[in-house]
């Protein structure tokens, strides 16, 4: 239970308990922020299209009726194949790359104090620079420079997705509980033998999820990627909406529910049996 | 190490099952041809560095966009754009989360009646189907009822991460502690006070330590929502590319890294706050 909670958390434990007493002030900034982007709206217009509301009407009585035909059915399923199939190969990149950048810029492996944060400030350096740009973003730039090919799609979600999952991991190496990795020095384990046999093992749980986590968001990433001219459920959705066809919409739609629903459940049972 | 081995055989199962889909999806992906060169060609990464060379105004006979303070100026309009539609996607996204978090937490609806598990079942559905769609494909949907423009790219934004905070806020709502909501109980609090003095004050700075942390990922989306809901950076970004105005293109990217920037710091003094 709250496994996404759970991976999550050290990001903002951190911060706790260190300011109390200070959530007025938030709460004031908060709601401030709220109301000047309230002022930020422009609608010459209007807000709401001449015949926003039929279309709204339309597509919430096409949830209901989906295009289920059998032969509609057969392409959406082969578009969830090719999205799946992008966001796989994309978190492989992600996880190859991102996994030996987490442990650099961890510093669990290095001696010597100038080294050490030499090292950790250049890795994170470079995992900060992959992570702030969108994928989508990145997929743009790799169209443009590269062309349309498979290996842009690939690239755009594995290069920003590493730059995530190297960040957490390094977090959660270095957040291993200290005890357990005490004995192991004392009984003349290596900084290596260290990381293999205590600090892995404590993070594996977290990091595992938020991978699977992840990959989720890989999926969604895939989907919308195929509007770049990859193929997949993204593609599959914006011409039925070309088309207005709502009925052909919801279908891709629902495949993508399924898609992050399984992914979702696979990665609870995981994390479910890591941590018993 | 020991769960592993006692769970052998669901592990097993699970390395097999990402082996046969890492190895599938490659050979899915590499099956797939594409218009432009292939990765590893030269010719592709000498039209790369070209676009690199483009984006540094190698290409332009006048002075680059990013060397002008009047470019400058508009970036930041566009940055201020950005900003305020994911302040506000974030603001909406949170309201709709707190309205209905109550009714997807199984300790405070669900507990032994059909009527409560069947609403807390029908809320984590809106959940997961809101946060199962990214969010450019809500603005798709969305600019057919809404003008486009920045509250249009808010509410995409806002649909799909208000079903990740109420996914969020229902596994906090489940984890806090009985003993305050009880004792309010005993004390004949109704249940709008249960929430409002026994389950708000616990969730609350971990919620909103969540909303800071999405909204750093909603900044980053905001720009790729601006695409389609034609506002911000990401609709200039666009335009930029098609008319092949490279240096346009690299002033609004550095804008974009910085503006990420700005919100990553802006949110962790928040969560400062916040705890």
């Amino acid at each position: 239970m709250g496994s996404l909670n759970a991976a999550l958390e050290p990001v903002s434990a951190r911060w706790r308990n260190r300011f109390p007493g200070s959530r007025a002030q938030l709460t004031l900034l908060l709601l401030a922020a709220f109301t000047w982007s309230f002022f930020s709206i422009e609608s010459p217009g209007g807000i709401i299209h001449t015949g926003g509301v039929d279309a709204l009407t339309e597509i919430a009585g096409a949830f209901v009726t989906p295009d289920l035909t059998p032969g509609y059915l057969g392409m959406v399923i082969g578009d969830a194949w090719t999205t799946l199939s992008f966001a796989v190969a994309g978190m492989t990149v992600a996880v190859l790359l991102g996994v030996p950048m987490g442990v650099l810029a961890s510093g669990v492996l290095q001696s010597g104090r100038f080294r050490r944060l030499g090292v950790m400030a250049g890795a994170r350096g470079v995992l900060a620079v992959l992570r702030a740009v969108h994928e989508i973003v990145w997929a743009i730039l790799f169209v443009a420079a590269f062309g349309l090919s498979p290996a842009a799609g690939v690239l755009a979600i594995g290069i920003p997705y590493a730059g995530i999952i190297g960040r957490i991991l390094a977090e959660r190496l270095q957040d291993a509980p200290p005890e357990p990795l005490a004995s192991l020095r004392a009984s003349g384990a290596s900084a290596f033998e260290v990381l293999a046999y205590g600090r892995i093992p404590a993070s594996a749980a977290d990091v595992i999820s938020y991978a699977f986590y992840r990959f989720e968001c890989a999926v969604r990433a895939a989907a919308v990627l195929s509007f770049v001219g990859l193929g997949g459920l993204g593609l599959r959705i914006s011409t039925a909406l070309d088309d207005l066809a709502f009925e052909r919409m919801w279908t891709p739609v629902f495949a993508l529910v399924v898609l992050v629903v399984g992914i979702d459940l696979w990665s609870s049972q995981i994390r479910r049996r890591l941590l018993r | 190490m020991i769960s592993l081995i006692r769970h052998r055989p669901f592990m097993f199962s699970t390395v097999l099952l990402l082996f046969v889909l890492v190895i599938g999806s490659w050979a899915r992906v590499l099956g797939q041809g594409g218009t432009g060169p292939g990765l590893f060609t030269v010719e592709a990464w000498q039209r790369a560095g070209d676009f690199v060379a483009d984006l540094a105004g190698s290409g332009e006979s006048g002075s680059p966009a990013f060397a002008s303070w009047d470019a400058w100026r508009e970036a930041l309009r566009l940055a201020s754009d950005t900003l305020a539609m994911s302040v506000l996607a974030a603001g909406l996204a949170a309201i709709g989360a707190l309205l209905t978090v109550a009714f997807a937490a199984s300790n405070l609806v669900g507990r032994g009646s059909v009527l409560g598990s069947a609403l807390v079942g029908f809320t984590r559905g809106v959940y997961v189907l809101t946060r199962s769609v990214p969010e450019l494909v809500w603005a798709l949907i969305v600019v057919f009822v809404f003008s486009p423009g920045i509250l249009a790219g808010a509410i995409a934004l806002a649909i799909h991460n208000f079903g990740v905070l109420g996914r969020l806020g229902a596994e906090i709502v489940e984890d806090i502690d009985p003993a305050p909501v009880d004792a309010l109980r005993t004390s004949g609090a109704g249940r709008v006070q249960l929430l409002l003095y026994g389950v708000l004050p616990q969730v609350l700075p971990q919620f909103v330590t969540f909303l800071l942390y999405r909204w750093e990922v909603i900044i980053r989306t905001s720009v790729v929502v601006g695409l389609v809901a034609a506002s911000g950076l990401g609709y200039q970004l666009n335009l930029d590319l098609a008319f092949f105005r490279y240096t346009d293109v690299a002033l609004l990217l550095i804008v974009y890294v910085l503006l990420v920037w700005f919100a990553d710091i802006l949110s962790i003094g928040l969560r400062k706050l916040a705890r």
